[in-house]
């Protein structure tokens, strides 16, 4: 009895370290994959220079002429890493939106961060009202941060209140959603010709604006909210089973879920501000996550970190050349790019992943 | 008493003199869009189904263009302050005149249109689908109220004759009407008869739409709207194989690599939207110092490095509002001096717009609709 109990449990450990090593494998990959990206990210351009030269201006920028070396390095390399840092922002802010709330719907945009954000950015657009006066020229992103986090705020406080449920959490993120549309309609409505079309195409989305003040911002919120959910893997992932397993096992739920919601707000509401709305990457990347490398945060986090990176990056390649010259709106283009993909999973893997 | 008695025969003699080239006369007259329509004419109540459409009364009626007007669309205060606020100083009663609104769905309030009472109403060809969708048509003619399509937008370069003529009927001044189409075909031809006579080198030219409105570089036109003027006026507009549509936007890095001989920037004064932005403030009354400071920083942007236009100092500023505008011959005018220093040193766009206020407009000329790097 005992010998077959021991060979079980071998065989079970070295099953174990088989997935935790396909499970790495998968992660390398993706992260190889979104290397390519990001260098066919910096070598294209309607500028069509050689590799040669793209990497003399990469490697030696003081050899380089000065066209070059601004395109590579002003007008390339911000938009490329921009793309990175809030694909990657974005899907992490959705993986734990769906982990704490428990529902696959759940992205920064079913809360109403989103919508928050493109009424604050049209009330800059329209009528040139700043929500928080000083710093005029970066009144549309610092309008739309403000409304964001005003807006997952009071998520927050709703959700700190007593009886309060994870669905009810959601439907109020809902509301918010239909309340902020339509005061953006209303905004619309209201707008100047010229005011309407900068909304609109802000609301669209655009890696254009990228500068490198901004890769920087984007790239610190990272680099100080994953390890936080680092920290909380396992307490995450004893989520997903469920709310009184997780207590039973000794996490705070309540506790780690309003930690979650706010850090969440931050990486959501950040890349939002800056290139507009993006959609469905928030809900798209940490699906494909999901599906490829499972429900354990250990690998959850950096597959939907990856995942948002590489499918963001692809989108702007693609936004760029599809079209040679000219820049199509991100917004539209990341659905083109991971609709198709993201059916091919889901048809493919028929096993439930949710 | 016998003073009294020749007063009251000359005010009926006056008021037979202006009742009777009034008199309501049926006329069948064709819009834009080919449709026959039956209005009686001299009409004495438009509504217009945009407000600039008053561009165009303005040009027909130099003294009071707002005088058959009882309702508009709201969106010339919206569209182009500037103008609306020089209206408004010299007619005060602008403001109280019922209006339409919403930009988006681009139709109106039927309900409100009838208790108007109007003999005409005057709409956009790009308001047709959502007119037609909703059938005001049928209704109006119900009631009795011709509706009339014209155009200076969709497709300008056609259209704005043709507009002029209806509504010149309409008005009862098919003469000035005339007068107008004439001075503006001829503005035209001043250009077009040199480069067809003289066939120059194109340059290459890159027209950024709104620069400085926002953080983005490089809003532009395809092939219509700024990309045709300057296509009119002996330049090829880089963008044109670019943007599919009428509007789109250039990879920053396409202009480095285009290196356009010129660029142009439209402008306006944002304040009102983007207080402290980087555009350039061009229009009516503007402050040139300023704009050509504003201009300049604009150059200093990364998609402009080491480009041809920017290193040979052709780098220009235009009046934003042109792009929808019947006065844009004078737009066309001033590019192809721009594009054609030496072609057309003798033309003198300035000049133009002046005659046209003198002649046509109510409004006084006020320069500050262009601005250039290159000279002074």
């Amino acid at each position: 009895m005992a010998g077959t109990a021991l060979t079980a449990d071998i065989a079970g450990r070295e099953r174990y370290r088989a997935l935790a090593f396909r499970r790495i494998v998968i992660l390398v990959l993706l992260t190889a994959a979104l290397c390519v990206s990001v260098a066919a990210d910096m070598a294209l351009g309607p500028a069509n220079y050689e590799i040669r030269q793209v990497l003399l201006a990469l490697f030696n920028p003081e050899v380089a002429g000065n066209q070059l070396r601004v395109v590579i390095w002003d007008i390339r390399m911000p938009i490329a890493l921009m793309a990175v840092t809030v694909g990657a922002a974005l899907s992490v802010a959705g993986a734990q939106m769906q982990t704490i709330l428990s529902n696959p719907l759940a992205s920064p945009f079913t809360l109403g961060i989103s919508a928050a954000a493109s009424f604050g950015a049209a009330l800059a657009l329209v009528t040139g009202v700043a929500v928080f006066p000083a710093a005029v020229q970066y009144m549309v992103p610092i309008n739309a941060f403000l409304m964001a986090m005003l807006a997952s705020l009071f998520i927050y406080f709703a959700s700190t209140m007593r009886g309060v449920s994870v669905e009810t959490i959601v439907l109020l993120g809902i509301a918010l959603v239909f309340s902020f549309n339509a005061a953006l309609s209303l905004l619309e409505y209201l707008a100047s010709e010229q005011a309407l079309a900068a909304v609109v195409f802000w609301t669209m989305g655009s890696l254009t604006k990228a500068t490198w003040a901004k890769v920087y911002v984007t790239a610190a919120v990272l680099v100080v909210t994953v390890p936080l959910f680092m920290r909380d893997a396992w307490a995450l992932t004893a989520l997903r089973l469920g709310d009184d397993k997780a207590a039973s096992m000794g996490v705070n739920v309540r506790r780690l879920r309003l930690q979650t919601m706010l850090t969440v707000s931050l990486l959501a509401a950040i890349p939002v501000s800056f290139v507009g709305t993006i959609g469905f990457i928030g809900l798209v990347g940490p699906h494909i996550a999901r599906m490829v490398v499972g429900e354990d945060q250990r690998f959850f986090l950096p597959g939907s970190v990856i995942c948002g990176a590489l499918l963001l990056s692809a989108t702007s390649v693609v936004s760029k050349m599809l079209i040679p010259g000219a820049i199509l709106p991100i917004g539209v283009i990341t659905a083109v790019v991971s609709v198709p993909f993201f059916f091919a999973l889901i048809f493919s893997n028929r096993r439930r992943s949710w | 008493m016998h003073i009294q008695f020749k007063a009251a025969g000359l005010s009926a003699a006056l008021l037979l003199a202006t009742v009777w080239p009034a008199l309501a006369e049926k006329i069948s007259l064709k819009d834009v869009t080919g449709r026959d329509v039956e209005v009686e004419v001299p009409v004495k109540h438009v509504i217009l189904g945009e407000g600039r459409q008053i561009y165009f009364l303005a040009a027909l009626d130099k003294t009071n263009p707002f005088e058959h007007v009882v309702g508009w669309r709201d969106d010339l205060p919206k569209a182009d302050p500037e103008t609306y606020r020089a209206y408004l100083a010299k007619y005060p009663d602008i403001a109280k005149l019922p209006t339409f609104g919403g930009m988006k769905d681009g139709t109106f309030d039927i309900e409100q249109a009838v208790t108007l009472k109007p003999d005409v109403i005057l709409m956009n060809v790009d308001a047709k689908t959502a007119t037609e969708e909703a059938g005001y048509i049928e209704k109006l003619a119900k009631v009795g109220i011709p509706l009339v399509y014209v155009d200076f937008r969709e497709k300008p370069m056609e259209n704005t004759e043709p507009s002029m003529r209806v509504m010149g009927k309409l008005m009862g001044k098919e003469d000035v009407a005339e007068d107008f189409i004439k001075f503006r075909a001829d503005s035209i031809k001043r250009v077009t008869d040199v480069l067809e006579k003289e066939k120059p080198k194109r340059p290459v030219v890159f027209v950024e739409r709104a620069g400085g409105y926002s953080d983005d570089c490089c809003m532009s036109f395809g092939n219509e709207n700024f990309g045709k003027m300057v296509e009119i006026a002996g330049g090829i507009n880089m963008a044109k194989d670019i943007i599919p549509g009428t509007f789109g936007t250039v990879n920053p890095e396409q202009v480095i690599a285009s290196n356009p001989d010129q660029i142009i920037i439209t402008g306006g004064k944002w304040d009102a939207y983007v207080p402290g932005g980087k555009w350039v403030g061009v229009g009516y009354g503007a402050d040139l110092k300023e704009a050509r400071r504003k201009l300049e920083d604009l150059t200093k942007r990364p998609a402009f490095t080491g480009v041809k236009a920017v290193e040979d100092g052709n780098v220009h500023a235009i009046w934003h509002q042109f792009y929808n505008n019947p006065y844009q011959f004078v737009a066309i005018q001033e590019i192809a001096k721009w594009l054609h220093p030496d072609l057309f040193k003798d033309l003198d766009p300035e000049a133009t717009f002046k005659e046209l206020h003198a002649r046509f407009l109510p409004l006084d000329y006020k320069p500050g609709y262009f601005v250039s790097l290159k000279g002074e």
